[in-house]
């Protein structure tokens, strides 16, 4: 706040020292006004501050919540608690306080009971106003120590910034086995607890639904290359869409549409159709190559992939087809867009003197932004709060998943060094 | 709150000194304008407008882990062609056709290229029995998906010149692995180059 106060005493200095006579009365009243804005703008931020809101992830680096965390409990516990912190670590807005060392605002008891199941009481309490602001029962049959702890982390994470967390939200990713054969899995946020889900065929591209409850996918199988989906609640996988010629998913829309590229009539075109595979709409008519469609996240705009221009490049169309425009300029290999859950922003993966990094514009191709530099970094995918992105990179040797905030900071890879993953896709919220 | 707010003060006190009676009017605003925002600011919500209230009622969540079953996997038809034998392919293999290549990024069919695709031409010419598959691939370099598309292209152009060397279309078909399937995974020009190719592969008739 101190810092937004002399932001605009700096502005008044310099209308003052330019003036003289009526300009100088001018630029005194304009001073004047400028100070009353300022008082107006910090106690607006001030009173939105006593809305229970302690922190405005919209700002980051802004500043750091001060909190303690204590757990009391068996050994076990304690992993809890270290889950919990790195939750709220990664998202680079909250400190973590040791409990003897003074300053939290917040602190957070963790009462852990694993006698039967795993049973935890969440208590977060406002030290400033010394009031408890969230009391909360967690309740396992089973010991599972991971979910647990990323529940705990998103409702801490909801009461400091208002804000719905991603902790519980998974990452799907190709693993490629030592046969060379790729698998689709996918984890937790923060890369463990990884599973297997489609093993058969040669899996390449995939896509969540918006609600979270299906996995869309290209396959190779018998040299045919089809889209499936598989429902997440019964694991069971149906065709959604075959043709002769190369079938690839691309994204999906709130109203339950799926983007996908098709050969189908010999040329590589954009098509969407809806969750049972009917009401097929083809929306370009290109000799170039067009693929990897993705729905903005209010379904009305699609970005995707063309050569129609030589080279490939980023463009954005609307749903139906219409006012298709370039959005990327810059480089001479520009493909895997991937929005922001805002819908202002598209991350892609760029060639920049010979390598692969991951860059963010805005829609409009304004405001471009490289990310990453190190080794070869590709396919970003936004974080459902768009707080985050994830990619592959192979800046430490084998290609892995790395995840990093979405301004660039903080990034980390996710995944096991023994493994090679790749092609990374966010989930949405999932329903837990 | 009180440094920002005494700064203010100075800076206002000493425009008045300077300004005469319109910035004392005005400094009058900006004092009216902060004492309105400092009795919003600090009136305390009521005890009712407060949530949640003193005594947390507690909630309860049940925790569950989502753990993948056993897949039921798609069926999938079986198509036209099926690939040949082991005594079959026995007998074709001394027809060896070799991988023809390409330049990065790119699907025409280079000069270098040609001889071999004259060989498979007059082979499947002598040949009626014989379908043949091409194989589109490329290097790792790029994403996988805009490179299925141009390992699509690749081997719809090695189509495209059998047909113009009149092989009939029907006897071909084409699939793409993009860079699914290298041949060999060094980073070097040589082995990206042996990767970005169209392969071939014999199958029986329909």
């Amino acid at each position: 706040m101190k810092k937004q106060g002399s932001g605009v005493r700096g502005q008044g200095t310099g209308i003052r020292g330019r003036g003289s006579g009526l300009n100088k009365r001018l630029s005194r009243f304009l001073y004047c006004i400028s100070y009353a804005l300022g008082i107006l703008f910090l106690f607006s931020i001030f009173t939105t501050a006593h809305a229970r809101i302690y922190i405005d992830v919209t700002s980051p680096g802004a500043r750091q919540l001060p909190i303690t965390i204590i757990t009391t409990g068996p050994m076990q516990s304690k992993e809890i608690e270290w889950i919990v912190k790195s939750d709220l670590e990664a998202t680079g807005i909250f400190e973590i306080v040791d409990p003897d060392v003074p300053g939290a605002e917040i602190i957070v008891v963790l009462d852990v009971d694993m006698s039967g199941g795993l049973k935890v009481v969440l208590s977060v309490r406002d030290l400033i106003e010394n009031r408890e602001v969230l009391k909360k029962r967690f309740d396992a049959s089973k010991v599972i120590i991971r979910p647990m702890a990323h529940s705990i982390a998103d409702d801490i994470y909801k009461v400091a910034t208002g804000k719905d967390g991603v902790f519980r939200t998974k990452i799907s990713y190709l693993k490629e086995l030592a046969s060379g054969k790729k698998e689709l899995q996918y984890m937790d946020w923060d890369g463990y607890n990884s599973k297997k889900i489609i093993s058969r065929g040669l899996t390449t591209s995939h896509n969540w639904s918006q609600d979270g409850s299906y996995l869309f996918y290209s396959s190779e199988r018998k040299r045919q290359w089809k889209i499936y989906v598989l429902d997440l609640d019964n694991f069971r996988e149906t065709l959604l869409f075959s043709s002769k010629g190369l079938n690839i998913v691309g994204g999906t829309s709130p109203d339950g549409l799926v983007s996908f590229s098709s050969s189908k009539d010999g040329s590589s075109e954009i098509y969407s159709i809806n969750k049972y595979g009917k009401n097929l709409k083809k929306l370009t008519r290109s000799f170039g190559i067009d693929v990897s469609p993705v729905f903005s996240p209010d379904g009305g705009t699609i970005a995707f992939v063309s050569d129609r221009g030589g080279t490939p490049q980023i463009y954005v169309m609307t749903a139906e087809g219409k006012n298709l425009h370039r959005v990327t300029f810059e480089g001479a290999y520009n493909t895997s867009p991937s929005w922001s859950s805002d819908g202002e922003r598209i991350a892609y993966t760029g060639r920049s003197n010979g390598k692969f990094q991951i860059f963010v514009v805005k829609s409009d191709g304004t405001e471009l932004r490289q990310l990453t530099v190190s080794g070869n970094n590709e396919s970003p995918s936004f974080s459902p709060d768009g707080i985050f992105l994830v990619f592959d990179s192979d800046r430490d040797g084998k290609r892995g998943i790395y995840r990093m905030r979405s301004n660039g900071e903080a990034q980390k890879k996710i995944t096991d060094d023994r493994v090679k993953a790749m092609a990374p896709e966010w989930s949405p919220y999932l329903k837990k | 709150m009180v440094t920002v707010f005494e700064k203010i003060i100075s800076m206002c006190n000493i425009q008045t000194i300077k300004g005469g009676y319109l910035m004392k009017k005005l400094f009058v605003v900006c004092l009216l304008i902060f004492a309105v925002s400092c009795t919003k600011t600090y009136t305390r919500p009521s005890e009712e407008e407060v949530t949640p209230p003193k005594e947390m009622k507690e909630e309860v969540m049940k925790v569950e882990e989502e753990a993948p079953e056993e897949i039921a996997y798609a069926r999938d038809e079986e198509i036209g062609e099926r690939d040949l034998s082991p005594a079959e392919v026995a007998e074709v293999a001394k027809t060896v056709f070799s991988d023809i290549h390409f330049d990065y990024d790119k699907y025409n069919i280079r000069p270098d290229a040609r001889p071999m695709l004259n060989q498979v031409a007059s082979f499947m010419s002598e040949n009626g029995d014989y379908n043949v598959v091409i194989e589109g691939h490329c290097d790792e370099r790029g994403t996988n998906e805009y490179n299925l598309a141009l390992g699509e292209r690749r081997g719809k152009a090695t189509k495209n010149y059998l047909v113009s060397l009149g092989v009939s279309s029907s006897k071909i078909s084409t699939v793409t692995f993009g860079e699914e399937k290298p041949l060999c995974t060094d980073t070097s020009e040589t082995c990206w180059q042996s990767n970005r190719r169209a392969h071939f592969v014999v199958t029986g008739r329909r």
